[in-house]
């Protein structure tokens, strides 16, 4: 019959200040393998598509422009994306990585959502195919 | 006296449920004289989508079956892929992967401690125990990278090493956690208001759990000795060996201790990996496709035993993969139990056995004898879905 | 006209209410901060009354619509008539006569009976269970609580509260009665349906029991009734424990020390049961407050 242990940490607690922290007023350091948005940095991929064929969510396109002169776009779903790191697993020549300081991805527009990646020029012409062709996006879910 | 049933009702939607569940208590006064159990609100036929993907994909569709309890329900999984393809997994893998269970284990211990006490309306201790959870979560987010769904593990291995520094973030974390575990254990055991809501409530004897199959924690507090980490001992636990936890006195304080005393094990545990971890790699060479085959594959969830059963034909696809949680084993003997107990008394009942409603809820196929039995493809489960809630709304 | 501003806006009416608001948001302050949780802002109760009031009320199927409606104001204005008996901001009682502690501690209890009514005016289960619930209760604490409150009558020889009040200012009387005191206090605790004593309106069992089917303005009264309540509650019992209310300061400062333990008291323990609650009164807190009569009598 002891009362007295619950009634010494309740009343330290109340001298104390409480540990909740103010989420977007106080921020704790990211942690260094926190996995955010993808990034993919196309200079050494070889187009072997690795990452689109097991990414669970179906997240990650690759679309490509010239085989052979290595001219690819990624189009990145980032509404779908599960973070799970398994494209970054899959890609033997590390042009995938997780921003571990990019994570705060909510917007307002959902073309925020899908994210091209590569050079300029071909991102253009990825886009204006994409507009072109009649293909409906594929259904959610 | 009465004839009709006075039926309270106690979810889908109920504050004491945090995911739906459907309870039916019908009541004479406060004393509760039948119960029953409705599930498969939270279905979402995962197992056939598992049919739908390959092997990789699968992987983090299952995952997602529970919340708090994801790198079991993966490390089931891999465990029996890897078995089927015949990949030797390095030990400082299996090693990493226990120690990431046992963590797990802390976090839902800890987070289930607060569940109950909440039901028992004892929110202050409801929001101390949260609060320390914040530690091993805080842990683990640094070991993998996320607070849950660390998705650590990977077909053949697991993604994240451990390094000197991060070690020595978990011996900090655990030391803290043990000292609070203490606390905890002597709270239960001698506050005079939560003994009065727990010792003596839904008291399950050793041959009635044995025969109602309880599993888990539930089963272990009424002296039922049933830990898969001890019997047959999975990944790195044949290296690493637990103690189990044993009660005998089978009530909710039994079941309340079990779960805390069993704590102090995993800080032991976790130690002991981060003291003597094998080196070499963390990641095995995985085949696209998996040779054909079925297999078994058991492990002890914070909650209880866990069981997969993965069948192969040689594809990258798998044939079937079935999951049964522990809550389902633990769930129903809870409705047997009831009966007797005061209505206040029930919601600390079914927190007693820790359920997971999302864990759950599967496939369930009700079949019809008339009707000549067929298979639906993922597409027409998907579009059957689809009309359903169409037609609802 | 005097007469119409004791009673409408200082020191009834308008200034109970808006005590009663501040005393609820220091308790969940104090609570939060007991539990390390940050608490709700300073105007939170008042937001909270606003968007109950503004809100439609449902009216289910099955209710007498005069009782639903009635209730609430009944209970409300039960406890804002108490409040003119007491010694609120330490000023003397708006009206006194002899005899008026009985009709206060009967005007507080009316509110739990309206609530009790409510609850069992409706078809919805939870809200039966909780209406049985809150008058099983009433039916527990009500007479030790009475008799407690009856010992400083007994000893300042008056059943006024002023008087005793006054006679309080003089006779510390928690030094004499101590036991008078905690069951004092604790059966306010039970009136107002504070944890461990809020079996009947239990969330994880049944849900905001004897009141789940109010959700506008009713709730709204309801709260405000409570709140108003509780600092009745306080102040009658720090007058007659605690060395009486000569001034506003002392007021302020004996029934806050008082909201503090009431708070403390909430955080340390789990809800107890209904038969643990009905048990605990009459085997407890009775036999307690019993002795403590027993002693005032060999004492004289």
């Amino acid at each position: 019959m002891k009362i007295t242990t619950m009634l010494g940490d309740v009343l330290r607690s109340l001298l104390r200040p409480n540990s909740t922290q103010q989420y977007p007023a106080e921020r704790q350091p990211d942690p260094e393998r926190l996995r955010g948005k993808l990034v993919w940095n196309g200079e050494k991929c070889t187009g072997c598509a690795l990452c689109v064929k097991e990414c669970p969510a179906l997240a990650i396109e690759l679309i490509t422009l010239d085989k052979a002169a290595k001219r690819f776009v990624m189009r990145y779903h980032i509404y779908r994306c599960t973070f799970c790191a398994q494209c970054v697993e899959n890609c033997r020549f590390g042009c995938l990585q997780m921003s571990n300081t990019d994570w705060e991805l909510a917007a307002a527009d959902k073309s925020a959502f899908t994210v091209y990646y590569g050079k300029e020029h071909d991102i253009e012409m990825a886009r204006s195919a994409q507009a072109a062709s009649t293909k409906p996006e594929p259904a959610e879910g | 006296m009465p004839s009709e049933r006075f039926v309270i009702p106690i979810g889908p939607q109920h504050p004491a449920l945090k995911e739906p569940g459907h309870f039916e208590f019908s009541v004479e006064g406060e004393r509760v004289t039948g119960a029953t159990v409705r599930l498969g609100y939270a279905h979402r036929g995962i197992e056939k989508a598992c049919e739908e993907r390959n092997w990789v994909q699968s992987l983090y569709l299952l995952e997602r079956i529970c919340g708090i309890c994801s790198h079991i329900h993966t490390t089931a999984y891999c465990l029996g892929v890897e078995r089927l393809a015949g990949v030797e997994v390095p030990p400082r893998a299996q090693a990493i992967r226990v120690l990431i269970a046992e963590l797990e284990r802390v976090h839902s211990h800890l987070l289930w401690l607060g569940v109950a006490a909440h039901e028992a309306g004892f929110d202050t201790l409801f929001m101390y125990s949260w609060r320390d959870r914040e530690t091993v979560m805080d842990v683990l987010e640094g070991l993998t990278g996320n607070r849950v769904n660390y998705s650590a593990n990977v077909l053949g291995g697991v993604k994240y090493d451990l390094d000197e520094a991060r070690a020595e973030t978990i011996r900090k974390g655990v030391d803290y956690l043990e000292a609070r575990t203490y606390y905890y254990l002597e709270l239960v055991v001698h506050d005079p208001v939560f003994v009065q809501r727990t010792r003596g409530i839904g008291t399950v004897t050793r041959e009635q759990a044995e025969w109602l199959g309880l599993v888990g924690p539930a089963a272990r507090a009424s002296n039922v000795a049933r830990d898969l980490r001890v019997e047959s001992p999975y990944a790195a636990y044949d290296l690493f060996p637990v103690q189990m936890v044993l009660e005998t006195a089978g009530d909710l304080e039994a079941r309340v201790s079990v779960r805390l005393k069993e704590l102090f094990e995993s800080y032991r545990v976790i130690r002991t990996i981060l003291d003597k971890l094998p080196t070499g790699e963390i990641k095995g060479r995985m085949p696209k496709k998996v040779r054909e085959g079925e297999t078994v594959s058991r492990v002890e969830a914070p909650r209880g035993e866990l069981f997969y059963f993965i069948k192969s034909n040689g594809t990258d696809k798998a044939e079937r993969v079935k999951v049964r949680t522990p809550t389902l084993c633990n769930l129903a003997p809870m409705m047997t139990l009831a009966i007797g107990h005061q209505l206040a008394d029930m919601p600390m009942l079914l927190a007693g056995v820790d359920p997971c409603f999302s864990c759950n809820d599967r496939s369930i196929v009700v079949r019809n004898a008339q009707e000549a039995e067929t298979r639906w493809t993922w597409e027409q489960l998907r579009r059957y879905g689809i009309e359903v809630y169409k037609c609802k709304r | 006209m005097q007469a119409v501003i004791a009673l409408l806006i200082f020191p009834g009416g308008l200034c109970v209410l808006l005590l009663g608001l501040a005393y609820e948001w220091l308790d969940r302050k104090l609570m939060a901060q007991m539990q390390n949780r940050v608490g709700p802002r300073w105007y939170q109760p008042v937001a909270d009354l606003v968007k109950l009031l503004a809100k439609q009320e449902t009216m289910p199927n099955g209710v007498n619509p005069l009782l639903f409606i009635g209730l609430p104001l009944v209970g409300l204005a039960s406890v804002l008539t108490a409040a003119l008996y007491v010694p609120l901001v330490g000023l003397a009682p708006s009206y006194s006569f002899r005899g008026d502690l009985i009709v206060t501690i009967y005007l507080l209890g009316l509110l739990t009976f309206c609530m009790s009514l409510a609850g069992s005016n409706t078809l919805d289960r939870f809200s039966l269970m909780g209406a049985l619930r809150a008058l099983t209760q009433l039916f527990s604490y009500e007479v030790p609580f009475l008799l407690a409150l009856l010992g400083p009558a007994l000893a300042a020889g008056s059943w006024q509260i002023a008087e005793i009040s006054a006679y309080a200012e003089t006779h510390w009387l928690i030094l004499t009665q101590p036991l008078g005191f905690v069951v004092a206090l604790i059966g306010l605790m039970g009136k107002l349906e504070l944890s461990p004593f809020d079996a009947p309106e239990a969330e994880t069992e049944i849900v905001a029991g004897a009141l789940t089917e109010y959700s506008g303005r009713g709730l709204a009264l309801f709260h405000l009734s409570r709140d108003v309540a509780l600092v009745v509650g306080l102040t009658l019992v720090a007058a007659f424990y605690l060395g009486g209310m000569a001034n506003p300061l002392w007021f302020f400062g004996k029934t806050l020390l008082l909201l503090l333990v009431v708070s403390g008291l909430q955080a340390l323990f789990a809800r107890l049961r209904i038969d643990q609650t009905v048990g605990l009164w009459w085997r407890y807190g009775m036999l307690l407050v019993l002795l403590q009569w027993l002693l005032m009598i060999v004492w004289r």
